[in-house]
C-alpha cells in the first residue's frame, strides 16, 4: 500500500507541474491590426461638437479624452501606420471642466410620491450651486461672446482633433456668408483655439487647411439642421443680447454644397489624401425631442385640471399660430423645466391654456419635423455625392443612429438605448452621446474605414466607456 | 472558473441530480472505478457505485462493502470576447472536490441487497476576472449539492436483477453574482448583486434492469427521474447600489426553479475472458425541459422610499427576470475497459464523447458548454482481498466554441456575451473501499 501511495503522490506532483501550462489558448481568427490602403501616420479629425467630445451640455477634458477621434487614433495606432501621437485641445488641468457640464444631482423629498427615495435631476453648474464643484475654464471677469462665455485660450500647437462645438458647414466658410460674423468671434470654442490676431479673420476651412493630414475624418453638417431644430425651429433673437444667430436657420442646399465641397477639397488636397466622411443623423429621434412628450405633459395638466383638453402650442403656421398639440409634435427636453419654472414663479403653466401656449422654441411641430427631416435628407445626398467625388469612405451615421434610436444596442450583456439618462447612450443634454455612445460611433467609423480601405483596425469594447453617471 | 462540467448552471441549482453525465451541467463522477473507464457503468457490477449508474446491478455486486471516493476537478477555462481588444481572459482557477460514498448490505449469496449512497454531483465554482467582458452577465457562480440515495435491488434470477432508488436532494445551494451596469459619479465600485439561496429538499428516483445472459455478456438499462430544484425565499444581496437608482433595486428575496432533467441510459459489456471487460454506454439526457431560467423577486429593502412611487420587489426595475436556455436533449457515448493485470491490480482506460446540451448562440457564462471528449485511466490495488484503493484520472477537452453578437441578436440571447470559450478539465481522483 505504501508503494501505491508513493506512486500516487509522485503522479499528482507531476500532474501539478503539468497543469501549470495547461491553460487552453484561443489563437485563431485574431487578425493583426493593419492599415490596409490607408496611412494613419498623421490623423486629423474635422467636425463639430460630436467630434470634439462635447457631452452633458459642455466641453470638458474627461469628454475630450474619450472623443471618437481620440478612440480612433488609439486604434489606428495599433496598425503598422498609426499616428505617433494625437493632439487634443485639452483645457489646463486646473480648469479641466472647461465650459462646465450638467450633472445629475440628488434631492431627498420627504413628502409626495417619492418620499424617502433619492431622486436625481440634471443640474446646470451655476454660482448658486458653487458650479457643482467643477473647475471651469470660463474667463473672469466674464467676457460674453454671442455664442457663450469666453473660455481660457488653448496655447498648444494646433490640435489634431479639430472638432469645434457649434460649427456648421455654413459657418466654416466665410465666403458663404459674405464674410459676415466670423465664427472665431462668435463661438467661444473656436475662439479659444485661434491666436487673438486671427479670431476675426480666419474661417474654419482655412484653419483646418493648415494641417498636413495623411488621413482625416470629417463629420460636419449636423448644426446646419440641429441648431434650428433644437430651438424649436425658430431663430428668434437672443432674449438677453438681442442678437440673432446668423447660422441658426436650416442651411440651404446651395450653400451647403459649396461649403461641403470646399471642406473635402481642402482636407483631401483635391482628392489625394485619404479619409472618411460621415453624414447627418436624424435629429428628431434623439432624447432631446423624445423625452418630454405631449402625452406626458397633457397628463400632468389633467392631473391638476381634469377638464384640461391638452397642451396648447405655438407653431410657425400663420393660419393656426396656436393649436392643441398632437403626438406628432415634439417638445424639447428643456420644455419641462421651463413649464416648471413658470409655475414655480406663480405663473400659469405654459401650454395649459390657449392664451398661454407653450412657446415655439420649445416645440418642434409636425410640419417643422418634416422640414428638418427633409432638409437632412437633402444634405445627406450632397455629403454622399461629395464623398464619392473626393474618393473618401462614407459612414452612414444617419442609418446607424436611426437604428440605434429604434432598437438600442446591446454591448456585452448590457442593454443600451436612446432613452434619456437611463439608456446610457446619450448624455444629459439629450443631444450628445455619452463616452459609451462615442465608443460605438468610433466602432462604426472603424467598420466603414476597414471596409473601404481594406484595413483591419480593431474595434473597442463599448462597456469600457462609461454611460451616464448617477449620484 | 471552472468548469463546467461540473457545473453549470444558471442559476441553477442543482443540477447534479441528474447524474448521468452528459453535457449541460451534469457530472459523471459517480464512482472511481467507473471514472477510470470513461464513465461506463450501466452494464457493470464492479462495486457499490452501481446504485448510481444502474441500481438494477447492485444485487449482482459481490459481497457487502463500504467505499468512498474523492476527486479534485481542476478546470482551465479561457475566453476571448468578440468586442474590444480580443485579449484572452483566463478564469480564476478554483478546485472543486466532488466526493462519493456508498455502502451496501445483503445476505451472503442472497438475492437482494440494499444500499445507501451520497454524492456531490456538482460542487462547482466559476470565478471570472473582475473586469471580464461578461461581468454584467455573470461574475461568479458557486453551486453545491449533496444527494442521498436509498437503493434496493433484487436478483430475480442469477441472470436478471432489478433495482430502484429513492433519491433525495438533501442539500443544495447556489450563489450567483454579477455586476449591475450602472455607474456612479463618485467613482464608487460598480453595483453588484448576489443571489444566494438554498434549494428545497426534493425527492426523485432511479431504476434499472441488469441482465447477464452469459459469462461473456451483460446489458443494462437505467433511468433517473427529473427533479425540479426549487429555491424559495433566496436572498437578494445588493452591494454599492447608487442612491438615485435605489428605487429600481428594492427586492430582498427571490425564487427560482431549475429542472434537473431525466436521464435514460443503456449499456453493453463483453467479457472475452476472465480478465478483461469492455463496456459501451449511451446516455440520453432530456435537457429540453430546461427552457428558461426565471427569477421572481419580492420583498422591500426600503431603497424606493415610502411614497406612492415606491415599488417593492424590483431588481433593475423589474420584479422578474427570464433568460432563455432552450437546451436540447443531449447524447453521450462512452467506452471503457478493465484488465486484471494481477489478482491485486486492475487497470482501466476509457473515453467518451459528449454532445453539448446548449445550442449554438445560447452559450452563457455559467455553463460554457460545448461538445467534449473525455479520456480517462485508472487502477485499483487490492490488499488482503478486503481493502483496496482506487485511483482515477480524467481529462476532458471541450471543443472551442464561438458565438457572435449577431448570433445572440438572432436568438434574443443578448443577455450573455459574444466570444470564444475553451475549457479543459483535469480530474484526478482517489477512492478507498473495504469489503466484508
Amino acid at each position: 500500500m505504501s508503494k501505491t501511495l508513493t506512486f500516487n503522490a509522485a503522479a499528482l506532483a507531476t500532474l501539478g507541474l503539468a497543469l501549470g501550462s495547461c491553460q487552453p489558448n484561443i489563437e485563431d481568427n485574431h487578425p493583426a491590426a493593419t492599415a490596409g490602403a490607408a496611412d494613419f501616420t498623421s490623423y486629423v479629425a474635422v467636425g463639430n461638437s460630436l467630434t470634439s467630445g462635447y457631452a452633458d451640455g459642455g466641453l470638458y477634458n474627461a469628454g475630450i479624452r474619450v472623443s471618437y477621434p481620440a478612440i480612433l487614433a488609439q486604434q489606428f495606432a495599433k496598425t503598422e501606420r498609426g499616428p505617433a501621437n494625437f493632439v487634443q485641445p485639452l483645457f489646463d488641468e486646473s480648469k479641466k471642466d472647461g465650459s462646465g457640464y450638467l450633472k445629475l444631482v440628488n434631492s431627498f423629498p420627504t413628502t409626495g410620491p417619492n418620499a424617502g427615495a433619492t431622486v436625481a435631476a440634471p443640474t446646470q453648474p451655476t454660482p448658486a450651486n458653487m458650479f457643482l464643484g467643477e473647475q471651469l475654464a470660463v474667463n473672469f471677469p466674464i467676457v460674453s461672446l454671442p455664442g457663450g462665455n469666453q473660455l481660457a485660450a488653448y496655447t498648444g500647437s494646433q490640435p489634431d482633433n479639430l472638432g469645434v462645438p457649434g460649427i456648421s458647414v455654413l459657418s466654416s466658410v466665410s465666403a458663404l456668408t459674405g464674410g459676415l460674423a466670423p465664427f472665431g468671434y462668435i463661438n467661444p470654442f473656436f475662439e479659444r483655439l485661434l491666436p487673438a490676431s486671427e479670431r476675426f479673420t480666419k474661417d474654419y476651412v482655412t484653419y483646418i487647411g493648415q494641417k498636413n493630414a495623411t488621413f482625416f475624418t470629417c463629420w460636419l453638417g449636423s448644426n446646419d439642421v440641429l441648431t434650428y431644430a433644437t430651438n424649436g425651429a425658430t431663430n428668434a433673437p437672443d432674449p438677453v443680447s438681442g442678437t440673432v444667430n446668423p447660422f441658426g436657420d436650416l442651411t440651404d442646399t446651395t450653400r451647403f454644397g459649396a461649403g461641403y465641397r470646399a471642406i473635402l477639397r481642402t482636407m483631401t488636397r483635391n482628392g489625394t489624401v485619404k479619409g472618411a466622411a460621415a453624414n447627418i443623423p436624424n435629429v428628431t429621434n434623439i432624447p432631446y425631442f423624445t423625452t418630454v412628450t405631449v402625452g406626458a405633459v397633457a397628463a400632468s395638466f389633467k392631473a391638476i385640471n381634469p377638464a384640461s383638453p391638452g397642451v396648447f402650442i405655438q407653431t410657425s403656421s400663420a393660419t393656426a399660430p396656436v393649436r392643441l398639440a398632437t403626438s406628432a409634435d415634439l417638445l424639447t427636453l428643456t420644455a419641462q423645466g421651463y413649464i416648471a419654472a413658470v409655475v414655480a414663479a406663480g405663473g400659469t403653466a405654459p401650454g395649459s391654456l390657449p392664451t398661454s401656449p407653450l412657446p415655439n422654441k420649445y416645440v418642434l411641430d409636425a410640419s417643422e419635423v418634416s422640414a428638418v427631416t427633409a432638409r437632412t435628407t437633402q444634405l445627406n445626398v450632397i455629403i454622399a455625392k461629395t464623398a464619392r467625388q473626393y474618393k473618401v469612405a462614407l459612414a452612414d451615421m444617419s442609418a446607424y443612429f436611426t437604428n440605434l434610436a429604434a432598437q438600442g444596442v446591446v454591448t456585452d450583456g448590457v442593454s443600451n438605448s436612446a432613452t434619456f439618462a437611463t439608456g446610457n447612450l446619450f448624455s444629459l443634454d439629450g443631444v450628445h452621446p455619452t463616452p459609451r455612445g462615442y465608443a460605438l460611433i468610433a466602432n462604426e467609423w472603424i467598420r466603414n474605414i476597414n471596409a473601404y480601405y481594406g484595413a483591419t483596425i480593431p474595434t473597442v469594447a463599448p462597456n469600457d466607456y462609461r454611460g451616464v453617471l448617477f449620484p | 472558473m471552472q468548469v463546467k462540467s461540473l457545473l453549470f448552471a444558471g442559476g441553477a441549482l442543482l443540477a447534479g441530480a441528474s447524474t448521468a453525465a452528459a453535457s449541460g451541467f451534469q457530472v459523471n463522477l459517480g464512482g472511481q472505478k467507473n471514472i477510470g473507464m470513461g464513465g461506463v457503468g450501466v452494464a457493470l457490477s464492479l462495486d457499490n457505485a452501481a446504485m448510481f449508474y444502474n441500481p438494477g446491478a447492485l444485487a449482482m455486486v459481490r459481497g457487502n462493502g463500504v467505499q468512498v471516493g474523492a476527486n479534485a476537478a481542476i478546470a482551465r477555462n479561457s475566453f476571448r470576447a468578440e468586442s474590444g481588444t480580443g485579449d484572452q481572459r483566463q478564469l480564476d482557477n478554483t478546485l472543486v472536490t466532488p466526493v462519493n460514498f456508498y455502502a451496501a448490505f445483503g445476505p451472503k449469496e442472497g438475492k437482494w441487497k440494499i444500499g445507501i449512497g451520497a454524492y456531490t454531483p456538482f460542487g462547482s465554482e466559476l470565478h471570472y476576472n473582475k473586469q471580464w467582458e461578461g461581468r454584467y452577465s455573470l461574475t461568479d457562480i458557486n453551486l453545491r449539492s449533496v444527494f442521498g440515495q436509498l437503493t434496493g435491488s433484487y436478483a430475480i434470477t442469477d441472470k436478471l436483477s432489478i433495482g430502484a432508488g429513492l433519491v433525495v436532494l438533501a442539500y443544495g445551494d447556489v450563489d450567483l453574482q454579477k455586476d449591475i451596469p450602472i455607474e456612479s459619479q463618485a467613482g464608487a465600485p460598480t453595483p453588484h448583486i448576489t443571489l444566494h439561496g438554498k434549494a428545497e429538499q426534493k425527492l426523485g428516483y432511479n431504476a434499472g434492469i441488469y441482465f447477464k445472459p452469459s459469462e461473456k455478456l451483460s446489458v443494462g438499462v437505467s433511468y433517473r427521474s427529473q427533479i425540479d430544484a426549487e429555491i424559495k425565499n433566496g436572498d437578494v444581496r445588493l452591494r454599492d447600489v447608487i442612491a438615485s437608482t435605489g428605487g429600481k433595486f428594492t427586492a430582498t428575496n427571490f425564487s427560482a426553479t431549475l429542472p434537473l432533467p431525466a436521464t435514460a441510459s443503456i449499456g453493453f459489456a463483453v467479457m472475452p475472458n476472465e480478465k478483461l471487460i469492455v463496456s459501451l454506454d449511451a446516455n440520453y439526457v432530456f435537457w429540453n425541459k430546461y427552457r428558461t431560467l426565471d427569477f421572481a423577486f419580492s420583498g422591500n429593502n426600503g431603497y424606493g422610499g415610502t411614497g406612492s412611487n415606491a415599488v417593492p420587489g424590483l431588481v433593475g426595475g423589474s420584479t422578474t427576470s427570464s433568460a432563455k436556455r432552450y437546451y436540447q436533449d443531449a447524447l453521450c457515448f462512452r467506452l471503457g475497459g478493465q484488465y486484471m493485470a494481477t489478482k491485486e491490480l486492475a487497470v482501466r482506460v476509457g473515453g467518451f464523447y459528449d454532445f453539448s446540451a446548449v445550442k449554438d448562440g445560447y452559450v452563457s457564462p455559467e455553463t460554457p458548454d460545448a461538445d467534449r471528449i473525455g479520456l480517462s485511466a485508472g487502477f485499483t490495488y487490492t490488499f488482503a482481498e478486503r481493502f483496496g484503493v482506487d485511483a482515477s484520472f480524467l481529462y476532458e477537452d471541450f471543443m472551442k466554441r464561438s458565438q457572435t453578437q449577431a448570433d445572440l441578436l438572432d436568438n434574443g440571447t443578448t443577455d450573455r456575451v459574444a466570444g470564444t470559450y475553451k475549457t479543459r478539465i483535469f480530474v484526478p481522483g482517489i477512492g478507498l473501499f473495504v469489503k466484508f
